[in-house]
């Protein structure tokens, strides 16, 4: 039923998948700063440190954002699936909350420079 | 004209029918798993973590119906289980994932070299990279990407629980589903 060439593609991909998880858990750190991403564009940069709610509003669909005791959640949403709700709370950088439905993307960044991963996601 | 040639002709012509019956049929079992797809609640809440069992029904007619039927029937099962369950937006996602699956899907059986677990396998990671990278591009956000590990197991996982099921499947089904 299997073949030599099935177990070498299974290692291969889970060699493949092992470097990806490597790569995108590895230096993750406290992060300082909370990026807001709502359809592609920066929305802002806040602050980790202070508690607030910010509303994202685009083309009619609502989140909210809630940045307490230096995490972040998305509260509340207007779309379907809730998943964005349901990821919980976020404060390492790498880590991000996206609601697919609304295309808002909530990051993590370290201090001050996100560097490289700004420059990538444009 | 000899009676020959117009004998191959209907021939032919009736082998089509008979193949297209068998689309229609393996269409309505992929919507029918779709719909149980659905029903089955996932253990983490991760989207684009499932078991995939309508693929099941697209390995088989792979390798008994041919690539184009078998592309035929994923795209109606999509389309349909898209304007019945997940919606339009839905739907891309989908598409993104099922035609990406279906043609690594098909190169893999083609070479031979691998047997149906390897064939799933590989369909389960694409499936999911397809949808992933589609889900980067409408939020114009590369940073999904780290997502991908997890999709990249659970895309694994499944596609060999699913090839498993469809291997023994296929050794049970009637010999003249072709």
């Amino acid at each position: 039923m299997i073949k030599k060439a099935d177990i070498v593609l299974f290692i291969l991909i889970v060699v493949f998948g092992g470097l990806i998880s490597w790569w995108s858990l590895a230096g993750s750190i406290a992060g300082e700063k909370v990026l807001i991403t709502a359809d592609g564009r920066d929305y802002g940069v806040y602050s980790l440190a202070e508690d607030q709610t910010i509303d994202v509003t685009i083309d009619g669909h609502t989140n909210h954002i809630t940045i307490k005791d230096g995490t972040v959640s998305m509260t509340y949403s207007t779309c379907k699936n809730q998943v964005c709700v349901n990821t919980g709370a976020i404060s390492q950088t790498k880590d991000a909350i996206v609601c697919l439905p609304n295309k808002v993307v909530v990051e993590i960044v370290g201090s001050g420079k996100g560097g490289a991963a700004d420059v990538i996601s444009g | 004209m000899s009676s020959q040639v117009r004998k191959n002709n209907r021939s032919r012509s009736s082998n089509h029918v008979r193949k297209l019956a068998f689309s229609a049929m393996f269409a309505a079992l992929a919507l029918i798993f779709s719909y149980v797809e659905v029903l089955i609640p996932v253990p983490v809440p991760i989207p684009g973590v499932k078991l995939g069992i309508a693929n099941l029904v697209i390995l088989i007619a792979i390798y008994r119906l041919g690539f184009r039927y078998a592309f035929t029937i994923n795209c109606v099962r999509i389309v349909a289980s898209g304007l019945l369950f997940s919606g339009v937006f839905g739907m891309i996602y989908s598409f993104a994932g099922g035609i990406l699956s279906i043609i690594i899907m098909y190169l893999l059986y083609r070479t031979k070299l691998f047997s149906m677990v390897g064939v799933s396998m590989a369909g389960g990671v694409a499936h999911n990279l397809g949808q992933l990278a589609t889900a980067c591009l409408i939020v114009s956000n590369i940073k999904l990407m780290s997502y991908f590990a997890v999709l990249l197991f659970s895309g694994l996982i499944s596609g060999i629980l699913i090839g498993i099921l469809a291997y023994h499947i296929e050794k049970r089904l009637p010999k003249d589903i072709n």
